[in-house]
Order: C-alpha cells, then sequence, then structure tokens
C-alpha cells in the first residue's frame, strides 16, 4: 500500500494515456462531480445517465458547480439503453457513480463487463461498499483493473481521496491510477484497505455518530458546542450530519456496525431517535430539517431529539463553558498549544465530555492502523483532507503525548501502543511530517 | 559588492495561500506567528540568534484595523521583546522593500541575521471593498475614488497602451493565465491549485469569466489572498556558521547577487507620458530589471535560469516579458507562443503560479518571490522545479508601475 514519490508520479501519469472517460450514474451529485473533475484532464467525458435529458442535467450541473461553461468542450452525454455499450467499449476508464445499492451497481458491472475492452480501467465512487464484492465472480481481465476511487463531496473543492484496490487489483493499475489522479486531477490520494466504510468515513463517522448518541442526553446545541471548532474542525459535527443527510449517516455507521467488531463498537449503533425521526422526514439540510431547521424567520432553531420537536436556539441554556473561550482567544492569535493546554486542564464535567469525544476519535483512528491503512499518515492525510479536520497526529503533536495518553486514559479508552510508547520515550518527537498540510489551520477560533 | 558585505539567503516558510484566516476567526497576529515560526523550523533557527526583524505589510490598517506590525514580530516569541523591528510599505512591492532594508542593514554590518516577513490578510472585507482599499496604491483621489476595481483598470489600460504602440491579442494574455494557474497546479501552497481552469476558460467572455476593467477579465487577475512569508537573511560570517550547522557548504547557500530598485511618479496617464518615444512602455521598470544584472554582473536574460515576476495582471507580465528583454519591445507574444515561459522553456516564468496562481498578499509577494527563487536555485522547488536553476530574478511591482524592485538569487 506504499505511495509514490514525487518524481515516481511525473513518470507513471505519462506512461499510459487516459483519452476517453465514461461516467455511469453522471447526473448523481458524486457523477457530475467526478465528471467535471475529469474535463480538466481528458479530452473526452462521457455523461451517461438512465436516460439522456436526466444526463444532460448532470452536465448543466457539473458546468454549474465549477462555474465554467469550457466542461461542454469534452462531454459528451448519453443514456444507458442507446450508448452504453458502445462508450464503454471506447473508454479508457469506465466510472460508476450510482445510487448506493450492490444490486443496482452489479446490474450495471455485468453490461460493463460485456462491453469494455480488456485493458480499460473500471472503477467505482462507492463510499462503502466491498469493492471485492463488487467485482466477485467476474472475468480476471475486469477484476485485475478494477478498483475504487473515493472522491469526496464536492470533488472541486475537496482533494482528500481514497484508492481502494480489491484483492486482484493488480499493483501497476494502482499505481499508474494514483499517478493519473495526483498529477492530473490534483487529488491527495490515501490508499485503503477494502474495509467497511474504508478509512475516512470509518473513524469520521464513528465521531460524528457518537455525537449523535450525546446529543441525546445533552441537546445538539451543546453538543456541536463542546466538539465545535476549538478542537480542530471547520464543521461542527451536527451540523456535519445535517449536510450529509441523516440516511447517508444511517447507512454509513449501519454498514460499518454490522460489519465490524472493534472495541469502540457501540459508538458506531445508529440512536433510536434518528432511525424514528427519519420516518418523519428527518434527514437534515435537504429537507430542511435536522439537528437543526432555519424557520421562515432565519431563526435557528434546534431538535429535541426525545420528542422531535423544535424550539428557537436562544431559547436553550447552556452551562459555562467560558473556557472555550479562552481556547478559542489562544487559537485566534495562533497559540494553539496553549490552546489545546486550557482545554487539556479545564474543569467540569462538560470539558471532561468534549475531551472523551477528542480521546475517542484519537484512539480510534490509531487502533485501525494495520486494518484500514498501513500508518497512521494516511488516517492522517484523509481525515485533514477530506473532512477537513485536524489529524490525529496533528492533535498528538499539538497536546503532547504525555497529555494525551492521559486524557484517554481519563476518558476510560484504550491507548494506542504507539501513543503509550511515545509518552514513556519522547520517541517520536512528532507523528506528523507534511511540510505541505499547515497545521494551525485545523485550529478554527470558532 | 565588498568582500564580505554579502547578503545571504538562508531559507523561510510560506503560509498555504488557500487558507482564508476569517474563515478560520483567526487575527492578523495568528499569520504572522504562522509565517515566522514556520521559517524558524524551517531553517532550524533558534529564536535567540535573530537579531533585527523587518515586516512588509501594505494596508493592515484598512484591512484588519491594525497598524504597528513591526511590533508584531516580538509577540511571536518571547526570545524576540526587545529586538528592534519596523514595518515597511510600498503597495505591492513591501515585501520587497523590507527585504532591501534588511540586507542593507547586513550589508552595512549592523546585523548578521534577520528576519523578514512579508505579510497581508485580505479575505476581511468584501471583494469591492478590498478593490477600494487597493486603489490606494494609486493616486486615489485623480484614479481610484468612485471607481470600482480601479486596478484592473488601470492594467487595462498598460494592455492599451501595448495595443496602441505594437498591437496586442486577447489569446497571447490567456495563454499566460493558462500557464500561470497550470504552474500553481504543481505548488502546494499556491491559492488556485485546485481551481478548474483551462485556456479555453480564460478565452470565455460569458459571466463565468466577467470584464472587471476594460479588456480585463477575471481569468487575467491576481487573486485576493491571505498569507505570510518569512525569510532570514544573513552575513556571511552568519551563513557560514549556519552551512556548517546544516551540514552544508557555503557554496550552497544562495546569495542576493544583485538589486534593482526605482519608483516612477505615481499616475499611470504620467508614467505613459514620460516613456513616450521609449522602446520600453515602462521605463524605470526596465531600468530596475537591468540594475540587478549589471549589480550580479549578469549580462541579460540569457543569464537568468527563471524569473518570479509581479502578474497582477496578465498586461503586467506581457510588460515583463519584453522589460527583461526575453524578446524585442513589444513582441512579448512571441515568448507566449514559442512555449518558452513554461517551466521547461527558454525563460520559465513564475514556474510557482506567480500572483495569477499561487496568489497575491500584496505585502507578502516580493518575499514570496524570493522564497520561491530560494527553493529553485537550491533544487528544492518540488514539481515546479525548474531543472539546474543557478540564478532566479523576481520583479515586484507596486502600484500601476511605480514602485519596481528586483532581486537576483543565485548560488
Amino acid at each position: 500500500m506504499s505511495s509514490l514519490s514525487a518524481a515516481e508520479v511525473r513518470k507513471l501519469a505519462k506512461s499510459r494515456k487516459i483519452e476517453h472517460v465514461v461516467v455511469l450514474g453522471a447526473n448523481g451529485t458524486m457523477g457530475y462531480g467526478s465528471a467535471a473533475l475529469f474535463t480538466q484532464a481528458v479530452p473526452k467525458v462521457t455523461f451517461l445517465a438512465r436516460t439522456k435529458a436526466k444526463a444532460e442535467e448532470g452536465l448543466g450541473d457539473a458546468i454549474r458547480q465549477v462555474r465554467s461553461p469550457t466542461v461542454a468542450s469534452a462531454a459528451e452525454v448519453g443514456d444507458y439503453e442507446h450508448d452504453l455499450e458502445r462508450e464503454v467499449s471506447r473508454a479508457d476508464l469506465v466510472f460508476e457513480a450510482l445510487t448506493e445499492d450492490f444490486d443496482v451497481k452489479k446490474a450495471i458491472f455485468d453490461r460493463v463487463e460485456e462491453a469494455r475492452r480488456d485493458d480499460s480501467i473500471v472503477a467505482t465512487v462507492t463510499s462503502g461498499l466491498s469493492i471485492n464484492a463488487l467485482c466477485e465472480g467476474r472475468d480476471h481481465t475486469f477484476r485485475e483493473n478494477f478498483l475504487g476511487i473515493h472522491f469526496f463531496n464536492p470533488p472541486n473543492v475537496i482533494v482528500g481521496t481514497e484508492l481502494i484496490p480489491g484483492n486482484d487489483t493488480t499493483p501497476e493499475l494502482v499505481d499508474f491510477v494514483e499517478a493519473f489522479c495526483r498529477a492530473r486531477l490534483g487529488r491527495e490520494i490515501i490508499r485503503t484497505a477494502d474495509t467497511p466504510a474504508f478509512a475516512g468515513n470509518r473513524v469520521g463517522f464513528k465521531v460524528l455518530n457518537e455525537a449523535a448518541q450525546l446529543a441525546e442526553e445533552i441537546g445538539p446545541v451543546l453538543v456541536d458546542r463542546l466538539i465545535g471548532p476549538y478542537t480542530g474542525r471547520a464543521m461542527t459535527p451536527l451540523a456535519t450530519i445535517d449536510l450529509v443527510g441523516w440516511d447517508i449517516h444511517r447507512a454509513i455507521v449501519d454498514n460499518v456496525y454490522e460489519n465490524t467488531d472493534d472495541e469502540a463498537h457501540e459508538t458506531n449503533r445508529l440512536p433510536d431517535y434518528m432511525d424514528k425521526l427519519m420516518e418523519k422526514g428527518v434527514l437534515g439540510n435537504k429537507t430542511g430539517r435536522g439537528f437543526f431547521w432555519r424557520g421562515e424567520d432565519k431563526v435557528r432553531h434546534v431538535l429535541d431529539p426525545a420528542s422531535g420537536d423544535y424550539r428557537p436556539e436562544a431559547d436553550v441554556e447552556l452551562p459555562d463553558l467560558s473556557y472555550i473561550d479562552q481556547v478559542a482567544k489562544l487559537h485566534s492569535q495562533g497559540r494553539y498549544k496553549e490552546g489545546m493546554a486550557v482545554f487539556m486542564k479545564a474543569e467540569g464535567e462538560y470539558a471532561a465530555i468534549a475531551r472523551k469525544a477528542l480521546a475517542g476519535y484519537i484512539s480510534y483512528a490509531f487502533h485501525r492502523v494495520g486494518e484500514v491503512t498501513e500508518t497512521i499518515d494516511g488516517i492522517d492525510r484523509i481525515m485533514g483532507t477530506g473532512f477537513n479536520w485536524a489529524p490525529p497526529s496533528v492533535l498528538v503533536d499539538t497536546i503532547g503525548a504525555g497529555a494525551t495518553v492521559e486524557m484517554i486514559e481519563k476518558s476510560g479508552l484504550p491507548v494506542p501502543p504507539a501513543l503509550a510508547e511515545a509518552a514513556r520515550t519522547g520517541e517520536p518527537a512528532r507523528f506528523f511530517h507534511h511540510e505541505t498540510i499547515n497545521r494551525g489551520k485545523f485550529f478554527v477560533a470558532g | 559588492m565588498a568582500a564580505g558585505s554579502e547578503v545571504y539567503v538562508l531559507g523561510g516558510y510560506q503560509t498555504d495561500f488557500a487558507r482564508n484566516w476569517t474563515k478560520e476567526s483567526k487575527h492578523f497576529s495568528a499569520l504572522m506567528r504562522e509565517g515566522v515560526r514556520g521559517a524558524l523550523e524551517a531553517c532550524e533557527i533558534a529564536p535567540e540568534e535573530v537579531e533585527s526583524a523587518h515586516v512588509g505589510n501594505f494596508a493592515a490598517e484598512l484591512y484588519c484595523m491594525q497598524g504597528h506590525l513591526g511590533a508584531f514580530f516580538t509577540e511571536v516569541d518571547p526570545a524576540f521583546s526587545g529586538l528592534p523591528t519596523s514595518r515597511h510599505e510600498a503597495a505591492c512591492a513591501s515585501g520587497s522593500i523590507a527585504l532591501l532594508a534588511a540586507s542593507a542593514e547586513i550589508e552595512a554590518g549592523r546585523y548578521d541575521l534577520q528576519a523578514v516577513v512579508g505579510i497581508e490578510q485580505m479575505k476581511t472585507v468584501s471583494a469591492a471593498e478590498g478593490g477600494a482599499y487597493l486603489g490606494t496604491a494609486a493616486w486615489y483621489e485623480d484614479e481610484a475614488d468612485g471607481i470600482e476595481f480601479p486596478f484592473p483598470k488601470l492594467f487595462g489600460r498598460l494592455g492599451d497602451e501595448y495595443d496602441k504602440r505594437y498591437g496586442l491579442k486577447d489569446e497571447h494574455l490567456a495563454e499566460i493565465s493558462r500557464i500561470n494557474y497550470d504552474n500553481a497546479k504543481l505548488n502546494p501552497n499556491a491559492q488556485t491549485r485546485t481551481w478548474y481552469m483551462n485556456k479555453e476558460h480564460a478565452l470565455c467572455r460569458t459571466d463565468d469569466n466577467a470584464a472587471v476593467g476594460g479588456r480585463i477579465r477575471i481569468s487575467d487577475c491576481s487573486q485576493v489572498t491571505d498569507g505570510a512569508v518569512c525569510v532570514f537573511l544573513a552575513s556571511r560570517a552568519y551563513a557560514e556558521k549556519w552551512a556548517k550547522g546544516m551540514g552544508k557548504s557555503l557554496d550552497e547557500v544562495p546569495r542576493i547577487k544583485g538589486w534593482g530598485h526605482n519608483t516612477a511618479r505615481l499616475r499611470f496617464a504620467d508614467k505613459v507620458a514620460e516613456s513616450e518615444g521609449n522602446r520600453f512602455v515602462l521605463p524605470h521598470v526596465r531600468s530596475t530589471i537591468t540594475s540587478a544584472w549589471k549589480r550580479s554582473g549578469i549580462g541579460d536574460v540569457n543569464g537568468i535560469d527563471a524569473i518570479e515576476t509581479h502578474d497582477c495582471f496578465t498586461t503586467s507580465e506581457y510588460m515583463a516579458i519584453d522589460h527583461f528583454g526575453i524578446t524585442e519591445p513589444g513582441e512579448s507574444w512571441k515568448a507566449v507562443e514559442e512555449g518558452w515561459l513554461e517551466i521547461d522553456g527558454k525563460h520559465p516564468i513564475n514556474p510557482s503560479g506567480g500572483l495569477i496562481g499561487a496568489g497575491h498578499p500584496v505585502g507578502a509577494t516580493g518575499t514570496r518571490q524570493v522564497l520561491d527563487a530560494h527553493k529553485q536555485v537550491t533544487g528544492q522547488a518540488g514539481d515546479y522545479q525548474v531543472e539546474d536553476a543557478k540564478n532566479v530574478q523576481t520583479l515586484n511591482i507596486g502600484g500601476s508601475g511605480t514602485t519596481s524592485v528586483s532581486f537576483v538569487v543565485g548560488v
């Protein structure tokens, strides 16, 4: 799962031509977003959907997303019934972005397998379905040239991308696709294992779901305040679930809960209230109602998870959280270590709850090393460039290994051996080594 | 330059120009802190070693309601308390003026190690308000007052002047934009590295690429950027000691081999009137470039391996091409058409992406150019490295071609 040097990337990216990409499901969010990205680097990108009209809608959305009418110059549109076999037979890369349904994807791959050239690349943008299961039983040329390329939404803004080879994907193909994505599409590539939700969503949605569980006890406003920007993220956790969509959140955590059995298993169990409220159409921003909604008067209202009712945010009484203001003030001046030191020492049950959430993130991430990525570096990069969260290693470096271990222990969570070792020996002195990723940007002073 | 008065560039640090520090709820001091601490770390210099600091900044009073910026340097580390510091302003050339002041003090033997910080936080205000602030780099009352986005209009007039004297085609300006954006994709600190851009878009005449001032469209403009760049300048004595500690020989440490500095009259119309009959549209800019060569012992542009120039607009780079002597005056289009400006071309310009691609935090640009020159001549420019670059020249311009500063950085 090793990553390539810059020189290897340059050389490999030129080693093979990608001149025609066919995007299946080009009317969906990930479909048109990915297709727009490909038009930057590839002379011909075919947008395919159920109907030609839908493919045209996708092209229109792609143009709006990147705000350039020039997308159309590289684009063609068509539908599955009339155009799929012909276009796939000519494509260098077939990129599947259909709905996250195993049977739907399987059915289209049956047709792709029949039509494709033996040497064409087939990729799926799935955010959680098994890469190996999706190509199981198919011809060896398909399996050898098949892999997951998991862009995050919206791909023109978020560069973090997971590359997930199957058991039979040839290493040369994986290397080439990494080089192509890095050199031609400007991606930050993280190779992950074919495990449920891969690396980013596995770690990220665990934290989000724990926040949703916590909302039942202390309410959404307090949760988003406690696990707020000062803990190393641009967007608060429950606002993130609203943005992503509750249904998507459920699909991801259910998949992880059912198919893994790790040390934090229960944190991936979807809270019952979310299931119930989803039946009533609470799906987050897409339906207007989630943990938060804005009334016609633009006043932000907040959900009471127990009753499903909303009340104005201003009516929610919060405990004394003045330590957060102190941390934010230090962050605003770029004094991140001092800010996190204030956080570590803050007294009271709520600061302890916030530390437990952060400890849970760090502990869970380090425990996934060897399972979802080879080293912590992959998890760090996808959390930084995919979620815009402080990578676990950046947090450890900023808080200090000793104080991090103390926080994890006091939260009653398992201490990752690498951190225990660093706290004991002082080695490594630093976990995060990416000079081109500014560590300070993650410590938002909100 | 007398022996012993050389000025060495040890290295430095640039913040990621894609960041929006207002969105991060950050104060100006955070930007200063990350820039300086990043440079200390990159150069492995202990804070106690720094003897003096010069801060280049254009308009923090307007953008951040904050003056007295030299004093903010002392906030970065307890060891800096008490250091002699100062702030320098010359519009978009502020960063270079800070470098000139610091290097003059080293040449005079006053100090052995200087920190030079170029810094600007611009995303604190709307585009229109920021555009008006930038207007103060012109003669505000005569050239900017009541005009929306005055600077694109001034540099549109530079294009018009070229058109009048020699002819100018939009497609050549679009190609300049395309090269800068393409190079920026290779630079991990460039603001536009992930943006959707190509030559067709640069030539596009729809609202997606709206006109902002005469012939200047959005794709012809540099960016509104938050950023800080800190570089360390040192005397020979300090550079020798530092190089030894880093396991390098002094030969490997780049020097400021020469510099040029001219200030023309403020109003664009006056500059153009002065240059009537001259082969160069902005003769003082030409003089800045040639005096940097003279002081470096370099004959002409063939002695320069790459250029980091001030492409605040595509027209300013178009002007720079013939002012550097890459082509005869008025024939800049030839260099564009021949591909000479590409990273692997005969005269690479802005391998970093320049102000259009990498971004333009006004007061930081001059220091960013010198830091990029340092990266090039030490082979540390990564994907935007110009092969075997030994001498790199910068050109930093304040106002409508008013204050010009150029450095030759080489090993």
